[in-house]
């Protein structure tokens, strides 16, 4: 069950992406409506991280393109925020909290700018959005699992994008803190961006995402919730190994020789 | 004495020179270090100063004397080449990180050595003086050799002043970078020549065989006085600084004595009075900090044990019946009584020794959060209430008031802890 859209805000062309020698997601295609809270599921190693890395461009696919509001990553990066896993920074690097909001801005500065009164006023304005008004001055090794999701959610929110692409927001992070995201998240859609999430839970997922992407090594279905949360496709992404694909990713890896890269 | 004021007052030009020669040189070699350090490549450096070594003779070999612009030039083509080497071996072999850096640290320097041998065979009058390279001579330096390594640091600092948004986040988060449109390769390249550049502009001053201490160091001792990367950088160049200086003047005291050796020295005693002494994270501040607690955790024992008494119909407990609940401890406890009389929570009265008020209401504190956290454990955690006893006694001192009210809410204000001893609440009556 795979619904493709009208004027798609991110499409997905046949990509294919491997690392090192083992193809990691097989064939994905699919196209992504404007406004909409949409959920990525599957299990531990299904590919999610990868497909939104690959998105952003961190990872060279083996095969396919990407497009965003009809044209290339290059071209709109402006327009797409990006969350990365908490666990993928060294939260020991000495930086308070608006340090790391004001990383948000870096990309409309560009180059050699430093950030200044204005940068300031908007990183502020997004750690009063995530409530962590009260932390601005911490050092980001002080902060708790979910203090820190928030003041990455802070640093997505400064770089005021239209599309923003968030790898396990909910990772590690309490009952109230997921919440207090979640409902951030619904305005922002309710103001038209678009969130895309990499959620592990797929109990909770069901009341947060109204749109679902369902990967486990290749595309199992995308569309909206009514559409694709049913027993049949829950239990083909979750319900056991895809065992072929599996034996043959396992096979290239072995022959040392990736025959899907060109 | 007077060769101290000679060397400080720098009457003599050639010193005042030198001085600022390595006054640059620390800034530019903390700055680098110290992000270097924070991006866990701290042996990459080290790998780099040896490399430069062969450099430094061929180029001596080519121009046939020190010519620092032949000598920098070698120096920073060995070190690219060790460079670009380590990131090739990395991205096409399966080698681990440490047997890159062995591998290219012991290549180049014994290729190094190999070439110094074949030049002081050559019988050239000009070697003289070239294995200062290996652990620096900082009075050597010749006001040719400064305007080089001068301007070199002049360069390092200023590209690092200029960049410093884009290697903050080079270390932090370069994929997030990647994907707000940096060009995080290209600074990348820029930190690596900055990083060759530090080595090159070391060689004279400290050699190459001890660069990487003044590298690394200064940022790693500064690391433990603060959290801020702008006072972090300030402060690994004041210690950059410093330990240059005075290797410069022993140096210059003992003409015979190379500067590296004694910068590492100076150095190494920052790095340890940093590591022991530091507020918060040095070894002495950690260590007093424990004890407080340990002091006050025996101190809320001594009131529960007065208050226990109570609860058993007891006025309070004499000096004897209270020390003999401790055995092993009675020196500290007898510290304790004192101390808690002192705060005004005990009092002696006819050889009984008795809680104030606030004495009361501290320990009907302690005894409350050991018994909530009884609760806790027994009620949600499905523990047995012969098996709570030792981790309360722990956490009723850790405790805060938000986790108390959680814990009462939670359990709804119970009357009685698992061991149907009641809890206390501030306005019963003890």
């Amino acid at each position: 069950m795979i619904k493709q859209v009208e004027n798609p805000i991110l499409e997905i062309h046949d990509l294919t992406v491997s690392y090192d020698q083992s193809p990691v997601l097989w064939n994905v295609d699919l196209s992504l409506p404007a406004g909409k809270l949409i959920g990525i599921l599957g299990p531990n190693g299904a590919g999610k991280s990868t497909l939104i890395k690959s998105v952003m461009g961190l990872v060279e696919p083996s095969s396919g393109y990407v497009k965003l509001f009809d044209q290339t990553l290059d071209a709109v990066r402006n327009r797409i925020s990006y969350v990365p896993q908490r666990e993928s920074v060294d939260w020991n690097f000495p930086a308070s909290v608006l340090d790391v909001v004001l990383m948000g801005t870096y990309g409309k500065l560009g180059l050699f700018r430093r950030p200044g009164k204005k940068e300031k006023t908007l990183a502020l304005d997004c750690l009063e959005k995530v409530g962590m008004t009260a932390f601005v001055h911490r050092q980001i090794s002080e902060l708790s699992g979910g203090q820190q999701q928030r003041v990455f959610i802070a640093r997505a929110l400064a770089q005021e994008a239209d599309l923003y692409l968030m790898d396990e927001p909910f990772a590690g992070v309490d009952m109230n803190t997921e919440a207090a995201i979640f409902q951030l998240l619904q305005e922002m859609s309710a103001a038209g961006k678009t969130v895309v999430v990499v959620h592990h839970d797929i109990y909770s997922a069901v009341n947060y995402f109204d749109w679902f992407i369902m990967l486990n090594l290749h595309l199992v279905a995308s569309g909206p919730k009514n559409e694709v949360v049913t027993e049949e496709l829950l239990r083909k992404t979750y319900g056991g190994k895809l065992n072929l694909l599996s034996k043959v990713s396992e096979l290239i890896r072995q022959k040392e020789f990736n025959p899907l890269k060109g | 004495m007077s060769d101290f004021l000679y060397f400080f007052s720098f009457q003599d030009s050639s010193i005042a020179f030198v001085v600022m020669g390595i006054t640059l040189l620390g800034i530019g070699s903390a700055f680098v270090g110290t992000f270097s350090f924070l991006d866990n490549k701290a042996l990459l450096g080290d790998a780099i100063s040896h490399a430069v070594f062969p450099g430094i003779c061929l180029g001596f070999m080519l121009a046939g004397e020190k010519n620092p612009f032949y000598i920098v030039g070698g120096a920073f083509l060995s070190g690219a080449l060790a460079t670009f080497l380590s990131s090739w071996l990395k991205s096409n072999t399966k080698l681990s990180d440490d047997t890159i850096i062995a591998v290219i640290l012991s290549v180049f320097f014994g290729i190094g050595v190999v070439f110094l041998t074949v030049i002081q065979k050559s019988g050239n009058p000009e070697m003289a003086g070239l294995n200062q390279f290996i652990f620096g001579n900082a009075i050597g330096i010749v006001e040719r050799d400064l305007w080089v390594y001068g301007s070199l640091s002049v360069l390092i600092i200023g590209v690092i002043g200029f960049m410093l948004k884009e290697f903050q986040i080079l270390v932090f988060n370069p994929e997030f970078g990647k994907a707000v449109g940096l060009p995080m390769n290209m600074i990348r390249f820029v930190f690596d020549v900055l990083l060759i550049l530090s080595v090159v502009i070391g060689i004279q001053a400290i050699g190459v065989v001890l660069m990487a201490a003044l590298l690394i160091t200064p940022g790693t001792a500064a690391r433990f006085w603060t959290d801020r990367l702008g006072i972090l950088l300030g402060l690994a160049s004041v210690f950059a600084i410093l330990s240059g200086v005075f290797g410069t003047y022993i140096s210059y005291l003992l003409p015979q004595m190379p500067t590296g050796p004694w910068v590492v020295v100076i150095l190494s005693s920052i790095a340890l009075i940093s590591f022991l002494f530091a507020p918060k994270k040095g070894m002495v501040s950690r260590y007093f900090h424990r004890r407080s607690y340990l002091q006050k955790t025996q101190r809320d024992h001594v009131l529960k044990s007065i208050f226990k008494a109570r609860e058993l119909g007891q006025e309070g407990l004499t000096r004897a019946e209270l020390l003999s609940l401790y055995p092993h401890q009675q020196s500290s406890i007898k510290n304790s009584i004192k101390s808690l009389e002192k705060e005004g929570l005990l009092f002696v009265n006819q050889s009984l020794i008795k809680l104030t008020e606030p004495g009361k209401y501290q320990a009907k504190r302690v005894v409350r959060l050991h018994r909530l956290w009884e609760s806790y454990l027994n009620e949600y955690m499905n523990i047995a209430p012969d098996h709570v006893h030792e981790s309360a006694e722990k956490l009723e001192h850790l405790l805060t008031p938000d986790l108390e009210a959680m814990l009462e809410s939670r359990l709804n204000f119970p009357k009685l802890d698992p061991h149907q001893e009641q809890i206390p609440r501030d306005h019963d009556e003890l």
